[in-house]
């Protein structure tokens, strides 16, 4: 295409997404359709993947196809091995999409579709996907080192202890979380919780055929596995009308809780094949499927939005789902979909060692990341198609709604006992009422877009099958990551003990591996239980907490990234890091001092520690404790990352004034044999 | 010269665009790939060091090793 054509092409699709953002922004109160919103946020990506992208691959890490990645290096045919970066693409994007961009835009939701909806699209452009490409770029450059060895040798010895430390605590918030998520979802739905418990038998099947029957046979047993569990779905409608059966699974959710806690330390000690793999595979594999369809039912039946661009929320904060003003909470709310800390440990790990060449860094990191920010764009979607009175009655608990009852009433977003039953009995469960945790409502918005769909198509619109599937998609790869997550902390724990008492460092030793795995799970166990029986708490507290650590891990990433190009001659480009370090350390240390100090018992620890001081309330004790402890947690994270700042500023400070060699750890060039080929 | 990618390997040549297809889902969903091994095995010119069942084995322990996002 000529120049003259590139120029219109380029320029048709931003003044389209400037037209979509103009219909999102200048509505007022009239319904808006998705495809606006679809519009606004594809355009975007586009032009970000176009100009940015590209912007930083050339000029700022001045990507060498010449130079031999990792992959080609240590080409060893197991972790390091040169992949087409389309299958790549796919592999990481499995890898990072988790329940974060589904969840996450569910609960902004309260303040309206347009605030998230603009983090999502703005944050990922010029936020989150630099944060991927660039910490990709670095392992790349360094032999696919992990984001901790790099802030070591790049920064100094205390930065990697202290990174990885952030690590730690960081994952136990973010399990403890996960598993409230999957417990609101399944308390008092046997046929959510009769599905799920099926996943496990499958699973030890799958893992039985393709390590003992036949070995690597991931397809077929994948597909045997993937049938069998829509037999569980289907069998789980059935289970749930039986009177006897029913209330076997029926369960509170503090039994949930335990149950959760006994599943996560029995996956940790398993065997790896035994359960993990096999769920990891059938989770991805549905995972990637579910996405493409709700992509798809989302562009043919482009529903409308019934949720405003701003609730009243958004202006007074005070929201029933969690507490707190749209500044900074919308922004730790939206982690994945936006910027997502985690993402920094996954583009450090396996992704870098299976790079064929340094420009596929470019789709695969920075690409990647669109594409989640995609599904958080289709998660707040399929939550705005909500009635915006089930949309709060779902996602509040009794004592947080009876609290905005008024704000609620005056916006007209009500809803009476009578519709919320008669939605429940359409998806197959008793109630939908204070259903908080974000997976419920996802999933009847995704139920109704289903259905939508097959009514489109002539079928029967089987809605509760559908809610159930959406509910099953959503607990499947939670509880994936709840397996994964327990099991690297529980290594991580092992490493750090293993300094000071070497045989507890051994991995295969047994009373190293059950002491090391009941601490993690105690440990995010606790933060669980905690969450089910405090009535204020639960998402109000633990989202946010949650929150905020993965936006300061992606500070941590981003201050690696900054420190290396500097290093690197390259500081003339660090504000494209240093632009979002400085927006997440506003955000971050902002809603940390809120959750801290607020004076509003909803949204403080403190305040909501001294409104308990002197109160009849059996458990006030209890409670008081939790937010103390809640309290050490928000100011341990802030002051972790408050020292890996300072002592990047330091580090900084010594390069730029020439006090200091900048030495990068970069790998030696190696002249690839794919470039010579070319 | 080294090519070890899908493409450039011409492993694809001669097979149906459904097995191809496959093979690239198998790599998606971050299955063991034995052939792959063998492939790297005979281009670097040495005998393979494990057999089918050691691989997958040691595959799927390294898988747990590694981290699934929030």
């Amino acid at each position: 295409m000529n120049r003259i054509g590139v120029l219109l092409v380029w320029g048709g699709i931003s003044a389209l997404g400037a037209a979509a953002f103009g219909v999102l922004a200048l509505s007022r109160g009239e319904t808006i359709n998705a495809a606006w919103l679809l519009t606004a946020a594809v355009c975007t990506y586009a032009v970000g993947y176009r100009f940015y992208s590209r912007f930083l691959a050339s000029s700022v890490f001045g990507l060498d196809d010449r130079r031999a990645t990792p992959a080609e290096r240590f080409n060893n045919g197991r972790d390091f091995v040169p992949t087409n970066r389309w299958v790549l693409y796919g592999h990481h994007f499995a890898a990072i999409a988790g329940a974060g961009p589904l969840v996450g835009p569910v609960l902004a939701a309260q303040f309206g579709f347009l605030p998230g909806t603009l983090w999502l699209v703005i944050g990922v452009v010029l936020g989150g996907a630099v944060q991927d490409f660039t910490i990709l770029f670095c392992s790349l450059r360094r032999d696919g080192k992990s984001l901790g060895q790099m802030a070591k040798e790049e920064i100094n010895q205390s930065a990697g202890i202290t990174g990885m430390l952030a690590v730690l605590f960081i994952m136990i918030i973010l399990l403890a979380v996960l598993a409230l998520i999957v417990v609101n979802a399944l308390k008092a739905s046997p046929w959510g919780l009769f599905t799920i418990t099926c996943t496990i038998p499958i699973a030890l099947l799958m893992g039985w055929w393709m390590k003992r029957w036949r070995p690597g046979k991931v397809g077929e047993a994948s597909s045997v596995g993937a049938v069998l569990l829509l037999g569980a779905l289907v069998a789980g409608g059935w289970v749930a009308a039986q009177p006897q059966l029913a209330p076997v699974f029926t369960h509170s959710a503090t039994a949930l809780t335990w149950m959760m806690v006994a599943y996560g330390f029995v996956a940790s000690v398993l065997p790896v094949w035994m359960l993990l793999c096999p769920r990891d595979y059938l989770s991805t594999f549905l995972k990637i499927t579910t996405i493409v369809v709700l992509a798809l039912a989302i562009l043919v039946i482009l529903p409308p939005l019934k949720m405003p661009a701003l609730t009243p929320f958004a202006r007074l904060g005070e929201g029933p789902v969690f507490a707190g003003k749209l500044f900074p909470f919308a922004f730790i709310t939206i982690a994945c979909g936006a910027i997502s800390g985690f993402h920094a440990l996954v583009a450090s790990g396996t992704t870098p060692k299976m790079i064929a060449r340094e420009s596929d860094a470019r789709l695969i990191g920075y690409g990647g990341m669109l594409m989640e920010s995609f599904v958080g764009v289709m998660a707040m979607i399929a939550a705005c198609t909500l009635d915006p009175g089930v949309y709060f009655a779902m996602n509040t608990t009794p004592a947080g709604l009876a609290q905005a009852s008024q704000v609620l009433s005056q916006a007209g977003f009500v809803v009476t006992p009578d519709v919320m039953h008669q939605l429940a009995t359409q998806m197959g469960e008793q109630t939908l009422i204070a259903r908080s945790g974000g997976a419920p409502s996802l999933a009847v918005g995704m139920a109704q877009i289903f259905a939508g769909v097959t009514s489109a198509l002539g079928g029967r619109t089987l809605t509760a099958l559908w809610y159930h599937f959406a509910i099953m998609f959503e607990a499947l790869f939670i509880l994936t990551t709840i397996d994964t997550g327990t099991r690297v902390g529980r290594f991580m724990l092992q490493e750090i003990v293993g300094h000071v008492w070497p045989r507890f460092g051994e991995t295969s030793w047994y009373p190293s591996v059950l002491a090391s795995s009941a601490l993690i799970v105690a440990g995010w166990g606790y933060f669980l239980y905690q969450g089910v029986v405090d009535p204020l708490g639960g998402i109000n507290s633990l989202w946010p907490l949650f929150g905020i650590s993965n936006q300061l891990l992606a500070a941590v990433a981003l201050c690696v990234g900054t420190t290396i190009l500097i290093k690197m001659g390259r500081a003339r480009f660090a504000w494209v890091t240093l632009t979002p370090l400085a927006w997440l350390v506003i955000v971050t240390m902002t809603a940390g001092w809120q959750k801290v100090f607020s004076p509003d018992p909803r949204l403080g620890f403190l305040a909501h520690a001294a409104s308990l001081a002197g109160s009849s309330n059996p458990d006030a004790a209890r409670l008081i404790f939790n937010d103390r402890l809640n309290t050490f947690v928000a100011l341990l994270f802030m002051t972790v990352v408050a020292v890996l700042i300072v002592t990047s500023l330091r580090e900084w400070w010594l390069v730029l004034s020439r006090r200091k060699p900048a030495l990068v750890h970069e790998a030696p060039f190696v002249e690839s044999a794919y470039a010579t080929g070319d | 010269m080294r090519r070890e990618t899908e493409r450039e390997t011409g492993k694809g040549k001669g097979e149906t665009w459904v097995r191809r297809a496959l093979r690239a889902a198998r790599r998606v969903l971050g299955a063991p790939d034995y052939d792959a091994y063998l492939e790297h095995c005979r281009v670097a010119g040495h005998e393979p060091g494990m057999s089918e069942r050691e691989y997958v084995a040691q595959f799927f322990e390294a898988k747990g090793k590694g981290l699934r996002c929030c």
